[in-house]
């Protein structure tokens, strides 16, 4: 029986592998269709297919990892590792594979040494497929996540993230393979990760033979979008070349950004004398056609941009940040820009900041620049925090080449050089107190985290405290389904919902009628397992209601920050309080972090003085104009001007 | 032909008899002080008098209300209870005024109003009673030494009671001859504040009694007839909460024996209309009579429930001059009641009352069984110058369990919203296993503290159905989006 499960070591894995007549296949349903709509499919959808996938016979499913653990409790209020353990539950042979960002864990920044330690060890009680990458292919960046999947046993898919140009050749492709397996031993998978879906099916045909010439015996492991509309052909050209596992995804999920249909792969590949070693096609269709009536329920996550992406050969934009872009030009009102800057702006930013792999956390850096560039006029002219600390290093050396020195000038200030100098490099990240965190969320929770709520917290420290808040208020919220946890425009007077909670125990709830008292509040009737219950809702908040809100244009907040009152230039949430009451600080110290759209932008003081006061705390949204702090200076009166 | 009948009282009650009057194809007048401008029972009657400014001022003169009763052309007055329903002064100005008093005579209230009278009345009927005194001496060290001989005879404790008292109030405990002295004090301070009298006298403590009490009913040929029995134990601060009737006591002879004994008491009396006869049953199954109540009790409805009988409707025919249509021998006693008053009190908090708050939701039980006195409505204000009791739920059914298990089902599908109720503490009080097995005694709400440890309901399908309700509510899930 050549079928691999869970539990095996990573021997017997590769082993398997290798003796196989044939290739397998990953279920990538964490990935099945990149926009925002692959973040959102519920634990209840995945439990649904979960009897089918696990007859199927996959390598493994990936079904956490990358956005999904922040998105599991930021927007699906559940928690990422009751969902793994429930899913183990159905999937007992299935191995479970994770999308792990490197340094950057399931984040958008590095997290320091004993943090990722940390998060690596509790995952890896559930994760047996550790796929890990990093956005400049940086191996230094990875290692501590390498160490510790292989402490725990676990299987080690190292990646080089894929890209196209001039320098994406395959000599310089089989020297980081080299890389890595220099730092993790021959037991591993490797990934050829082409998150974008670049290249052609002979491009991709190629890389896998010269991976393979050189190392015969690494089990590779490709990984591939289908936002072209070709993936099929890559992912045929990668078997035919050697390649032993691909990833794709249930049919009636995907379509467009995500891996392609696993029933097609498999049927395609089958001409060629291919067999998907240990797949049951009927099972494939079963976990498709049980989950299909689901979809709809999702709609409002699907990608604004229908039908195929080819152009994404071009702008390389991979589809989970394509979700948020659009989003961002639709709020920001430059949905009609888009196709230009897609078009040139941001291939040109692209090659400008050395052509490195365009893929979460780089994958923004690029995007919001390229607007900030358009938007802005000065291009370079307002940069990110994140920018500023990819042309510092913070990240890693840039893999080809660096960018040009105007770009350093603009983003650096004209002492650029004494900048870099001084700041620049890869930073050691201190490690964090996890002792003190551990009191501080007793401290906000007002009881002890289980260690897995204090990992979640160490990585969204706010998110994850509003989730453990949500849970105490409304329970095990996963055992909804879709129709009901995403329901838009309110039920029907009558409708009957049922469900199960996480006890296994049955209810149902009629929708009683609703009544709006004289204060604005509103009653809601439930009938609960034929109780009826009222809920009241507090009244609507009237714009306009309460203190006046008063307009602040950028320009006023940059004067004010000048006679030391600190407001927010954009709408963000406050990421970190720099100084405290009492510091000094001087024209250019950073006071505060904000955080908008995955992107850190520090916010520094434009005079030198005392912090007389801080007003905004941790996790507070801001919008344009806020008040973040006051800083007094020496010869400066108190106060607005 | 049609008569103008005043209700003298408000609340609940006065809805009660609203009903009762109307029914009967008389006219209901209402009277009513400012602060009920909004209640209920002047909306349902026919006619409606403002009295005055109040609070709790108007409803209690006497002067006032027959005044306006001549104007109105008022035939009968029915006072409901407290307010002037056991104020002797009260029936004997109706007389006087050629207005008939629905209730026993001026005489017999005054009597039995006067707990050393009435327990003389008793003596002399040979009514079983819990040792007692006369009305202890004016004169301060002389009533403590009696109060001090009677202890030294009978046994601490005992109860230092106001003899003008009533509804629980004007008691003081005294548990051993060193308190005596100070408790004395502040029971006579107590009795001329609340009923200017300075009378008292002493009674021994039963300790942890059952309160069963006997409705009685009397036309003016002196037929008395009982109505069973009723168990109050379950009170708070001397102040009912849970009634329930027939009592549970498994002794059927001796049940039988009290409701005999009742009707004595009442004929010694020479009582007419509708009455209650309490009494206090020991550990050892030992009776002894306490006092006659000469008005409507609040937990009157049990017993209608269980009899059949419309004891408001009865008083009126009665005080109109009927007689009684139904012989002992009619009175059929058939399954079992119980009420709960429904108060806007927080029980957690000391049952603090609620008042002043708007009813901002109010929905209520129905079905087989299921019977509400109340006077309480969606959007209805409830005034913070009187009692708290919204509403009383009686339930009926054929068993003790099915009876129960029906007063559980009502409570879970009550709805109020605006005040603390006292649901909650009842829903806790209908699963706990003493009083489901009937074995209560009145210091039964003492003795479960654990009844008040209740919290907001915080079951998964409650939170779950909160997040529902907010998806409805938003037209989307605020924590999805």
């Amino acid at each position: 029986m050549s079928r691999i499960v869970q539990g095996m070591n990573i021997k017997e894995v590769l082993k398997t592998v290798r003796e196989a007549n044939g290739y397998y296949i990953t279920n990538t349903a964490r990935d099945l269709s990149q926009s925002d709509f692959k973040n959102r499919i519920l634990l209840h959808t995945d439990l649904m297919a979960a009897q089918a996938r696990e007859k199927a016979g996959y390598f493994s499913l990936e079904i956490t990892g990358g956005a999904s653990v922040h998105v599991d409790i930021l927007r699906k209020q559940v928690d990422p590792f009751l969902k793994l353990k429930l899913l183990r539950d159905a999937m007992p042979n299935t191995m479970f594979q994770t999308l792990c960002r490197g340094v950057n864990l399931f984040g958008y920044r590095p997290y320091p040494q004993n943090v990722i330690r940390f998060t690596v060890r509790e995952f890896a009680k559930y994760v047996d497929v550790w796929r890990v990458f990093d956005f400049m292919n940086y191996v230094p960046n990875m290692q501590a996540v390498f160490e510790e999947v292989q402490l725990a046993g676990k299987i080690l898919e190292p990646c080089i993230c894929f890209s196209t140009g001039p320098e994406h050749t395959d000599e310089y492709y089989v020297s980081k393979v080299k890389e890595i397996l220099a730092v993790t031993g021959e037991d591993i998978v490797l990934c050829i990760k082409n998150h974008g879906g670049l290249g052609s099916p002979k491009r991709i045909g190629d890389l896998v033979s010269a991976i393979k010439s050189k190392y015969p015996d690494l089990v590779l492991h490709y990984h591939g979008h289908n936002t072209d509309g070709n993936d099929i052909g890559r992912i045929t050209s990668a078997v035919l070349a050697g390649a032993e596992i691909v990833d794709a995804a249930d049919h009636s999920f995907c379509g467009f950004y995500g891996p392609p249909p696993i029933l097609t792969v498999a049927q395609t590949l089958k001409d060629y004398g291919k067999v998907a070693v240990s797949l049951d096609e009927e099972a494939v269709i079963e976990s498709s056609d049980v989950i299909r009536d689901e979809r709809p329920h999702y709609e409002l996550f699907e990608s604004q941009f229908k039908g195929f992406l080819p152009t994404v050969q071009i702008h390389k934009l991979p589809g989970g940040a394509m979700g948020s872009s659009l989003e961002q030009a639709d709020k920001g009102g430059f949905l009609d820009k888009m196709p230009d800057i897609l078009h040139n702006e941001l291939p040109k930013v692209q090659k400008e900041l050395g052509n490195y792999w365009s893929v979460t956390p780089g994958s923004q850096i690029l995007w919001t620049t390229a607007v900030s560039n358009v938007q802005g006029g000065d291009r370079y002219g307002n940069p990110s925090g994140d920018l500023r600390n990819l042309l510092l290093g913070k990240y890693g050396p840039f893999p080809f080449y660096e960018p040009a020195e105007w770009i350093y000038e603009k983003v650096l200030g004209a002492d650029w050089k004494q900048v870099l100098e001084e700041e620049g490099g890869v930073e050691d990240i201190e490690d964090m107190d996890i002792d003190k965190e551990r009191k501080i969320l007793t401290d906000r929770l007002g009881r002890e985290p289980s260690e897995q709520d204090l990992v979640l917290y160490l990585q969204h420290p706010n998110d994850a405290v509003d989730f453990f808040k949500f849970q105490e208020k409304f329970g095990k919220a996963h055992v909804l389904p879709p129709s009901i946890f995403l329901k838009q425009g309110g039920f029907q007077l009558g409708d009957e919902i049922k469900f199960s909670d996480c006890d296994g125990k049955e209810h149902l709830i009629a929708i009683g009628p609703s009544q709006v008292a004289e204060d604005g509040s509103t009653s809601i009737f439930l009938n609960v397992d034929h109780n009826v219950r009222n809920y009241e809702m507090a009244p609507p908040v009237v714009e306009g209601a309460g203190p006046a809100q008063v307009e602040i244009s950028k320009e006023e907040v940059e004067d004010l920050a000048k006679v030391g009152d600190m407001r927010a230039p954009f709408n963000a949430n406050v990421c970190e309080l720099s100084v405290d009451v009492g510091d000094t600080v001087k024209a250019g110290d950073k006071v505060a972090v904000l955080e908008a759209m995955k992107m850190q932008t520090p916010v520094v003081a434009a005079m030198a003085g005392v912090v007389g006061s801080i007003v905004a705390k941790v996790g507070d949204p801001l919008k344009t104009g806020d008040k973040i702090m006051k800083i007094s200076g020496g010869n400066e009166e108190e106060g607005d001007a | 032909m049609k008569k103008k009948i005043l209700v003298a009282n408000r609340g609940e009650i006065a809805c009660r008899i609203i009903r009762a009057i109307q029914e009967l194809g008389h006219i209901a007048v209402a009277i009513y002080e400012t602060p009920d401008n909004g209640a209920l029972h002047i909306r349902v009657a026919d006619e409606a008098i403002w009295l005055g400014d109040g609070p709790r001022v108007d409803y209690l003169n006497i002067e006032r209300i027959i005044q306006v009763a001549k104007r109105h052309d008022i035939h009968a007055i029915h006072p409901g209870y407290g307010f002037l329903a056991e104020n002797p002064d009260f029936p004997k100005a109706c007389v006087e005024n050629d207005i008939i008093f629905i209730g026993p005579s001026s005489e017999v209230i005054a009597n039995l109003g006067d707990k050393v009278k009435a327990r003389k009345i008793m003596a002399a009927a040979k009514i079983p009673m819990v040792p007692g005194t006369d009305n202890l001496s004016d004169d301060e060290d002389a009533a403590v030494a009696e109060a001090l001989a009677f202890g030294e005879k009978y046994g601490y404790p005992i109860m230092l009671k106001a003899t003008a008292g009533g509804g629980g109030r004007g008691i003081r405990q005294v548990d051993g001859a060193e308190d005596v002295q100070e408790q004395f004090s502040i029971a006579r301070a107590e009795a001329i504040a609340a009923f200017s009298s300075g009378n008292v006298y002493i009674e021994k403590v039963v300790v942890e009694p059952k309160h069963v009490e006997v409705q009685i009913i009397a036309d003016k040929t002196g037929e008395t007839v009982h109505l069973g029995t009723r168990d109050c134990s379950i009170q708070r601060r001397n102040q009912k909460l849970v009634e329930i009737a027939p009592s549970l006591i498994p002794d059927q002879a001796l049940l039988d024996e009290i409701c005999a004994t009742a009707v004595r008491a009442a004929k010694a009396a020479n009582y007419e209309n509708a009455g209650t006869v309490e009494f206090l049953i020991d550990s050892d199954m030992n009776y002894y009579f306490m006092e006659i109540n000469t008005r409507v009790q609040v937990e009157h409805t049990v017993t209608e429930m269980i009899t059949g009988i419309d004891i408001v409707r009865t008083q009126i025919k009665l005080a109109l001059g009927k007689t009684l249509l139904f012989k002992q021998e009619d009175v059929q006693i058939r399954g079992y009641a119980i009420e709960m008053r429904i108060n806007a009190e927080d029980p957690q908090n000391n049952f603090m009352p609620e008042g002043g708050k708007t009813v901002s939701v109010y929905r209520s039980p129905g079905g087989y069984g299921v019977r509400l006195d109340g006077f309480v409505y969606q959007g209805f204000t409830i005034p913070e110058v009187y009692d708290s009791l919204l509403v009383k739920l009686t339930v009926h059914g054929y068993s003790w369990n099915e009876t129960v298990d029906r007063l559980r089902r009502c409570l879970k599908n009550y709805v109020i919203s605006g005040p603390k109720t006292t649901i909650p503490f009842y829903l806790q009080l209908v699963d706990e296993p003493h009083f489901q097995s009937g074995d209560f005694n009145t210091s039964y709400i003492e003795q479960h503290p654990e009844l008040l440890e209740y919290r907001d309901d915080d079951s998964e399908v409650t939170k779950l159905a909160a997040l529902i309700a907010e998806i409805h509510h938003e037209k989307m899930n605020p924590y999805a989006i």
